[in-house]
């Protein structure tokens, strides 16, 4: 798993490569719990090359999503692949997040 | 050796046979001429005689096995006293009878005198070749093979010279001379392996010296015995045999008196050595304690205790910082509040986590505003590559009192605790690791007996089902009850996560099912008695909220069967979709509903994200209900190719009997 991280003035784009499984997620959940993430008005996830994931990485996205509403920090995932954007749909999380097609809807919104 | 055995045994006869030779010789020489029965032999038997038992007994002792065991040195060299020391008696003893015996009968008969002198000059040389063959398990001790082929040689031209002087092949003086020379140089040069005294502790070496005083003491008594006896004027064997003898002793006496010197000067060094014998001894001490399985605590004890003495610390202390026990380090002969000046004096200029090393602390400024009595310290940090387990500090009282050797030590020594107590964290560790396995292994044992064995039984459902556990405990479980009417609940879920969290939240989960599904006496209409599945899963999410943590959630899909009105109703909490065949339409497909995962949020807003699902059944459906265990599979190649697999798998299947579905 690798995280690249790219900044804009008020957006944070996190971009996953690999495998988000129970030990990558720690990585993931590292950088999400750094409180300067709160003061972004966006974070972007780019799911381009985010090949699976398993319950522990939904778990750190489903652990996170109450603080950052909490702290009107929107989160938003796009680029999303196929066999990922279904897990998302079975467990019901396309209602409570936000997951569009492309980069360009992620910043329009 | 069978070899060296049958030399012996040639040799000895062949030896006693000459000294009888020699004895004869010497008695008839001796038995005065008018009572003579026989002539006397010529000088040449006598001194073949000499040289064949001369070089029996060098030979005979040539080929007996090392008499050295080990290092025991001291033993090599009592065993030499002995026997020599012995024979040197028996040759004074009888040096005195044969003068009490002339002085009582004072006659000019020569018999007893050349029997003793036979005797005598047997004796001695027995005490020579001993004593040479001692020598060299000396000089060949630890040695290079280099230095046994000088030794190999050094015998031959020393046999060589003294046989060829024996039988008086007299080469001109002067070749002589430098044949006699070269050879002492070089028995000056052989003595000088002299690497054994280095192995002897100070009493030893005492020990050492005054035997071989002794043995000195014994070559004095023959080679007095042998000199006046030739000025005697009984003098009765041919010349050359006393230039013999008097020759093969000045290798024996000579490497003796090196061996002297050497022991004597290395006196001085002996605490050193033994001093270093110490440092190793405690290195192995510290070296067993790791195979004993002992506590850090005592690792950290036997290298303070070590240390303290190796290095003669007047006062030292330890701290340990980092430890799995509650050891915090200990002191000896310092006050905690010294040790914590010195501590704060050292941090200050910044050096209490390095290698240091003053020897003139009354010179600090610092040090001396203390008014401590100390004048020289060590700071050794004891740190492994990855970290600093704390310091090790060692005082002395006069200045100048370590060196940079005292340094090297405590490196060794704390290298090698380091060594110890990291070795003892990893014991700890596997068994921290065994103790896991074990527990995982109750919790697989656990999970299995939450799964009902027994299937509920109807003739209006046949049911069947297949679960198969991964390798690690895992989450997935599925339940029945029978419910009052012809109704069946079936629960199928799934907990987040592997181990034992998810083994416990799954044991909640069948608590949860089995507590809600209780038919409600207070209920005022039928439809009120069970809480219909949406009802049920948003009482679930709340009863999960204050025992799953965070990043944990759990999938769960409930149905409640109906067969009076052959209808069901489900809800999903975020579990697979259910497979269904229709047997009218005789296709397989997915009931697509929303429904939201368990705990994923944890307030009332969940209803809003579950709903329930009702179906009318016909006779001959197949309902097929299951875990991502499935679509997940084993392994990562599977993982995408899994779901249709499965589709086409139970395509194929489902028109088989309940029973015999497996996936």
């Amino acid at each position: 798993m690798k995280i690249t991280q790219q900044t804009t003035a008020h957006t944070l784009t996190l971009s996953l490569d690999g495998e988000l499984d129970a030990s990558s997620s720690v990585i993931l959940d590292t950088e999400l719990t750094k409180p300067e993430i709160l003061n972004y008005q966006k974070v972007l996830i780019d799911c381009q090359r985010l090949n699976y994931i398993s319950s522990a990485g939904l778990g750190v996205f489903i652990s996170h999503l109450q603080r950052f509403q909490d702290a009107n920090v929107k989160l938003v995932f796009f680029n999303m692949q196929e066999k990922v954007h279904n897990v998302f749909e079975i467990l019901g999380l396309d209602t409570l997040m936000t997951i569009v097609p492309s980069e360009s809807e992620a910043t329009a919104i | 050796m069978p070899s060296s055995q049958r030399l012996t045994a040639t040799l000895l006869p062949l030896t006693l046979l000459s000294w009888v030779v020699l004895l004869v010789s010497t008695l008839l020489r001796a038995s005065p001429p008018e009572t003579a029965s026989l002539s006397a032999l010529p000088d040449w038997v006598t001194l073949v005689a000499q040289a064949v038992f001369a070089a029996g007994v060098f030979i005979y002792y040539r080929f007996q096995p090392d008499p050295l065991r080990g290092t025991d040195f001291v033993g090599l060299f009592r065993r030499l006293v002995l026997g020599p020391g012995i024979l040197a008696s028996i040759c004074v003893a009888l040096h005195l009878l044969e003068r009490f015996v002339q002085y009582q009968l004072p006659s000019s008969d020569r018999t007893f005198f050349a029997v003793i002198y036979t005797i005598n000059s047997g004796l001695f040389i027995l005490f020579l070749a001993s004593t040479t063959y001692t020598w060299r398990s000396l000089v060949l001790f630890r040695s290079s093979g280099r230095l046994r082929r000088e030794w190999e040689l050094f015998e031959i031209l020393l046999g060589g010279t003294l046989l060829l002087r024996l039988l008086g092949w007299e080469l001109p003086t002067y070749l002589m001379l430098l044949v006699i020379g070269g050879l002492a140089i070089f028995g000056v040069y052989l003595s000088g392996n002299q690497k054994w005294v280095a192995y002897l502790n100070r009493r030893q070496k005492w020990e050492v010296v005054f035997m071989q005083l002794a043995i000195l003491l014994c070559m004095t008594i023959f080679v007095a015995y042998f000199v006046r006896i030739q000025y005697d004027p009984k003098l009765i064997a041919p010349e050359p045999q006393h230039a013999f003898l008097l020759l093969t002793v000045f290798f024996a006496a000579f490497y003796a008196v090196m061996g002297l010197f050497v022991t004597f000067f290395n006196l001085p060094t002996a605490g050193v050595f033994e001093q270093k014998r110490e440092e190793i001894l405690s290195l192995q001490r510290l070296t067993q304690l790791i195979q004993r399985g002992q506590t850090e605590e005592d690792v950290y004890s036997m290298l303070f205790d070590a240390t303290v003495q190796t290095v003669e610390a007047d006062a030292a202390w330890l701290d340990i910082e980092v430890s799995d026990e509650a050891y915090k380090g200990q002191r000896y002969h310092i006050t905690e509040e010294q040790c914590t000046a010195i501590r704060g004096l050292l941090a200050d200029y910044n050096l209490g986590h390095i290698e240091y090393l003053n020897n003139d602390l009354p010179n600090s400024s610092g040090f001396r505003s203390l008014g401590l009595p100390f004048g020289s310290l060590i700071v050794m940090p004891l740190r492994s590559t990855k970290r600093q387990y704390g310091a090790l500090y060692m005082l002395k009282n006069q200045p100048q009192g370590f060196d940079r050797e005292n340094l090297g030590i405590l490196q060794t020594f704390t290298s090698q605790t380091i060594l110890s107590i990291e070795n003892l964290q990893l014991v700890a560790a596997s068994i921290q690791n065994e103790r896991v396995q074990e527990e995982l292994k109750i919790a697989s044992t656990v999970q299995e007996s939450l799964i009902p064995k027994d299937l509920p039984i109807d003739n209006w459902f046949e049911i069947s089902s297949h679960a198969m556990a991964a390798k690690e405990v895992g989450g997935d479980f599925y339940d029945f009850l029978h419910l009052p009417g012809q109704r069946l609940a079936i629960l199928i879920g799934d907990v987040s996560g592997k181990g034992i969290t998810a083994a416990f939240h799954m044991a909640q989960m069948k608590g949860i099912f089995h507590a809600l599904m209780q038919e409600n006496p207070l209920a005022r209409n039928e439809r009120e008695k069970f809480p219909v599945p949406s009802k049920f899963m948003a009482m679930a999410n709340k009863a999960l909220v204050h025992c799953l943590e965070k990043s944990s959630f759990i999938t769960a899909s409930l149905y409640i069967i109906d067969y009076e009105n052959r209808g069901f109703v489900f809800a999903r909490a975020g579990h697979c979709h259910t497979l269904y065949y229709h047997s009218i339409k005789e296709e397989v497909s997915y009931f697509r509903t929303t429904g939201l995962g368990l705990g994923i949020i944890r307030h009332d807003a969940y209803e809003k994200h579950i709903k329930n699902q009702f179906y009318d059944y016909n006779p001959g459906d197949v309902m097929v209900i299951y875990t991502d265990g499935i679509v997940e599979a084993r392994g990562q190649i599977r993982r995408n190719t899994a779901r249709i697999d499965c589709n086409r798998c139970w395509s194929v299947r489902i028109t088989l009997r309940p029973m015999k579905l497996r996936i």
